[in-house]
């Protein structure tokens, strides 16, 4: 839709004047006060209280009058931010396609319940990568997605069936565009893209297939590149198939079935960083197997970061290396991110990809999904994939979750009254 | 050489192709034999010998089980040493296992302080594991005599623990417990807390239960044992929970002989009716035939505390022991109801049973004042108690140590205390023989605070978190790696 200069200008002059208004006159439901504020998209990066009324952000500024809150917080010491935004999940936990070959991910016991895993990791949406394709999207939504407080959002799978095996994975006749964006427009409220995964054929038709599929309903494609036997060109992926905006996750991962961005000798791959130029997001997906040291710590000293930290969280690797979102964060920590890139890369830039703008910040008006993380410091180690320890001094824990501006967790009960019958 | 789990697992049980990862700087940089097939297995050889040795080892496994093998860079080498196969061969099976023999253990724990209630044990102790057994508990069992060391220096080492009351028949019906999204599926639960069983309290009954074990029971890691429901759907929801045509004392008898391996006891609650003692002595005369505990869960509006207590015989089990209401201990001037003393001293077990509402500081500090600790911290775990007050159950535990209760009471509840209390006493302990379920915990100090189901915080200063978890003898936790090998950042 165009609109016109002169339009939008008075449009949000009218939105800002509405919200300092409400603002003045409206009673605060929460406020979490002295906390360090971090909220990249408004360039926020300071001690600043959060107002929260009517499950809204109502405003951000330093010393906001607890005079008329209903619940303060106390945050200081603590990092105040958006609600996180898990951008790899695998959540169609079910109990219908047991004993099918592969990782038992679709409406199977290989994915895991949303709500187990998000509020005490601060994260407040997840996005599934393809554990549903066309063919049974509408039994994960009525399962999972309708019944989760979990923010749920999902990437559909090529393949019919989504990751029900490693046959439907590799049945390129089922992998149908037409249909994969015909559903993708009937559920664009929880639909965030097309996911191509773990299709062992030395060709590139599921990449081409998702791609068509992500252009004719305007969504980005997010690629597993694993499997291929032979392995496939990197290079060719990157600066031929993929768009820009399109995704590939595993970022940090090599093996015999796919390229890595670091090559055998240690070195990035020169395409690499012309292909994230280009516009190619690259997501962490850590997983049982897809983060390895070897290839982190080379790449990041080569100056190579991923575009959004997640966990590819599921059965397997739920207990392993991956553990929980705030771990994988911390790991990019340790490898020397600043924090508020790693909170960048952990809600405004995966709410960019995904094209939800109105997720990931603080703005006010937006839905009160917020975290309040406290950067712990002591002797911790961190698992990869390949049972490899690196030992770090910082670590991010979740202390408190709001989600649409109500306590979904709260570690230590920062937001609960003291029991005075002791 | 063990074969073990990384991520990949295939259904038929049938090995197509290896997929390997030997452990060595040189192999870590290169995974060389890595093969993404999703019907692989893994096989893991230790680091006991060079890294050449190793290569050709995998290589000779997989030629001769007829597998397929990607070798990448490391091919000439093996084709090079093909003529020596048979010599090493010949090698691997004698000097191999004699380089084992000289290791009579698979793992040591060293350097803990080991809390074994059952043994009375609560002082330094090392810990040595062997094919997924307790082999060994001694000071200063030398380090040279295990495969692999885990150093436990500061940490506690106990039992792995049991949570005796845990919602896991998780499926995909909204809003139920049994096969439903209420319950939660139980390894992203129980590992990452110490606890390696789980008791599920009558989330099935004698029509659900075949579900319940092939659907979650033996896919799980963790351990499940279960209190069968008198009700035939198990927790399906109101109104069959009000069924008493459902409630079928010879089926729930049959049912539980049919899975004596996995039922511990008898369940009843839930029930709206007047006449709730009759299906209440329904469920004792079937758990008294079987031979079982029984578990009272209070949820009956028409509940008379006094009188269902006098009819609990010892070793039954009263949950949610510190809620407010109709099935409060507590009299109006708040204390402890002599005929719960009475039904105490008779043996009648009081659970925590936590969940998202059945525990208040305003019935739990005047009963531990008065001495009245629970015999169990079942933590009552379903959807609506994970992000609430109850967390897990180290938080529960913590919780009760911020009451006042010290640490190797707290583990013995968690841990021999509960397995006595399911008549499992082969569980809950560290004795010679006994399945190697081992917790490693940190006692951390700081500010904490701990909530009740009436959102209010006690503060304590010192906190249980879960380092590492093993069960059967295999890391299946580790916080922070102390089980893993060391790798570095290098230089910036």
């Amino acid at each position: 839709m165009k609109k016109q200069p002169l339009l939008t200008t008075v449009l949000t002059l009218l939105v800002v004047l509405l919200g300092v208004a409400s603002a003045q006159g409206q009673e605060i439901d929460i406020l979490i006060k002295g906390g360090h504020v971090i909220d990249p998209k408004n360039g926020i990066n300071e001690p600043m209280d959060v107002a929260i009324a009517d499950g809204k952000i109502l405003e951000v500024a330093p010393s906001i009058s607890s005079g008329s809150a209903e619940t303060v917080v106390n945050a200081s010491g603590l990092y105040v931010t958006p609600g996180l935004i898990d951008m790899h999940t695998h959540l169609f936990y079910g109990t219908e396609e047991i004993g099918f070959s592969g990782f038992e991910i679709t409406n199977s016991h290989g994915s895991v319940q949303p709500d187990a895993f998000s509020f005490r990791s601060g994260v407040t949406t997840m996005v599934d990568a393809g554990s549903s394709g066309w063919r049974n999207f509408p039994d994960f939504r009525r399962q999972t997605i309708d019944n989760a407080n979990t923010r749920i959002l999902a990437f559909i799978s090529i393949a019919g069936y989504g990751m029900r095996g490693s046959i439907d994975a590799n049945v390129v006749e089922d992998m149908d565009p037409e249909a994969t964006a015909f559903l993708i427009q009937e559920n664009s409220d929880v639909i965030v893209g097309v996911k191509k995964h773990h299709y062992r054929g030395g060709d590139f038709r599921p990449v081409e297939r998702a791609v068509e599929a992500g252009t004719l309903a305007g969504v980005p494609v997010m690629v597993d590149f694993g499997f291929h036997d032979p392995p496939l060109s990197l290079e060719t992926l990157l600066m031929e198939k993929l768009r820009p905006g399109d995704i590939l996750t595993h970022t940090h991962y090599s093996s015999p079935s796919r390229q890595g961005a670091i090559d055998e000798e240690g070195n990035l791959r020169p395409f690499i960083l012309k292909a994230q130029e280009r516009g190619v997001n690259f997501d962490v997906g850590h997983g049982a197997g897809g983060f390895q040291w070897t290839q982190a710590v080379p790449g990041t000293r080569q100056g190579f970061w991923p575009n959004t930290l997640s966990t590819d969280l599921y059965r397997w690797s739920m207990n392993a290396g991956m553990k929980n979102m705030n771990n994988v964060m911390s790991k990019f920590l340790l490898l020397g991110m600043p924090l508020e890139e790693v909170i960048a890369r952990s809600t405004w830039e995966p709410a960019k990809i995904i094209q939800r703008e109105d997720l990931g910040h603080l703005s006010p008006g937006a839905e009160a999904d917020v975290a309040v993380l406290d950067l712990l410091e002591g002797n911790f180690g961190f698992l990869d994939a390949r049972g490899l320890r690196i030992e770090g001094e910082q670590k991010l824990e979740t202390e408190l979750t709001l989600k649409a501006g109500q306590v979904v967790y709260d570690l230590n009960g920062i937001s609960s009254e003291p029991f005075e019958g002791w | 050489m063990s074969v073990s789990r990384d991520g990949q697992v295939g259904d038929s049980g049938m090995i197509t192709s290896l997929q390997v990862y030997c452990p060595g700087p040189v192999l870590s940089y290169n995974p060389l034999f890595y093969n993404d097939d999703s019907d692989s297995r893994l096989i893991y050889i230790p680091d006991l010998v060079s890294v050449r040795f190793r290569i050709l080892l995998l290589y000779w496994v997989a030629t001769e089980i007829d597998l397929p093998m990607k070798l990448n860079r490391y091919e000439k080498l093996v084709s090079e040493s093909r003529a020596w196969k048979h010599g090493l061969l010949l090698l691997f099976l004698t000097v191999i296992p004699l380089a084992l023999q000289a290791q009579p253990y698979d793992l040591v724990i060293k350097g803990g302080h080991l809390i074994d209630p059952r043994h009375n044990i609560d002082e330094p102790m090392d810990l040595a594991i062997h094919e997924g057994s307790v082999a060994r508990v001694a000071k200063g069992i030398p380090a040279d005599e295990a495969a692999q060391i885990i150093d436990a220096t500061g940490l506690y080492v106990t039992p792995g623990l049991i949570d005796v009351h845990a919602h896991v028949f998780s499926g995909s019906q909204p809003g139920r417990f049994a096969d439903g999204f209420n319950s939660v599926s139980p390894d992203g639960f129980t590992f990452r807390n110490g606890i390696t069983t789980v008791v599920d309290p009558g989330s099935a009954g004698w029509r659900t239960f075949d579900t319940f074990r092939e659907q979650v029971i033996s896919p799980s890691e963790t351990r499940i044992l279960a209190f069968l429901n008198l009700v035939g759907y198990g927790l399906y929801g109101t109104e069959y929970n009000n069924d008493r045509q459902d409630m079928d004392p010879d089926r729930t008898l049959k049912s539980i002989r049919e899975h004596r391996d996995l039922i511990v006891g008898v369940r009843f609650g839930h029930y709206n009716g007047a006449d709730y003692l009759e299906p209440l002595d329904t469920a004792l005369r079937v758990a008294e035939e079987a031979g079982l505990p029984f578990q009272l869960e209070c949820n009956l509006p028409n509940l008379d505390v006094e009188e269902v207590l006098e009819r609990m015989r010892p070793g039954d089990q009263f949950t949610h022991s510190y809620e407010p209401g109709r099935r409060s201990l507590l009299d109006e001037e708040g204390r402890i109801y002599d005929f719960v003393w009475e039904a105490r001293r008779r043996g009648v077990l009081f659970d925590v049973g936590h969940g998202g509402a059945s525990f208040r500081f305003t019935q739990a500090v005047p009963s531990v004042q008065q001495g009245f600790w629970p015999d169990t911290f079942g933590t009552d775990l379903h959807r609506y108690s994970i992000n609430d007050g109850m967390k897990n159950m180290l938080n529960v535990m913590s919780k009760f140590m911020a009451m006042g209760m010290e640490l190797s009471e707290v583990i013995e509840r968690a841990t021999w205390r509960a397995a006595q209390s399911i008549q499992r006493e082969d569980l809950g302990h560290l004795g010679v023989g006994a399945v190697a379920d081992v917790a490693l915990l940190n006692r951390i100090e700081g500010s904490f605070g701990f909530v009740d189901a009436g959102n209010f915080r006690l503060d304590g200063s010192q906190k249980l978190i879960t380092e590492l978890t093993l069960r059967e003898g295999e890391v299946v936790w580790d916080l922070n790696g102390l089980a893993a090998r060391s790798w570095t950042l290098g230089k910036p």
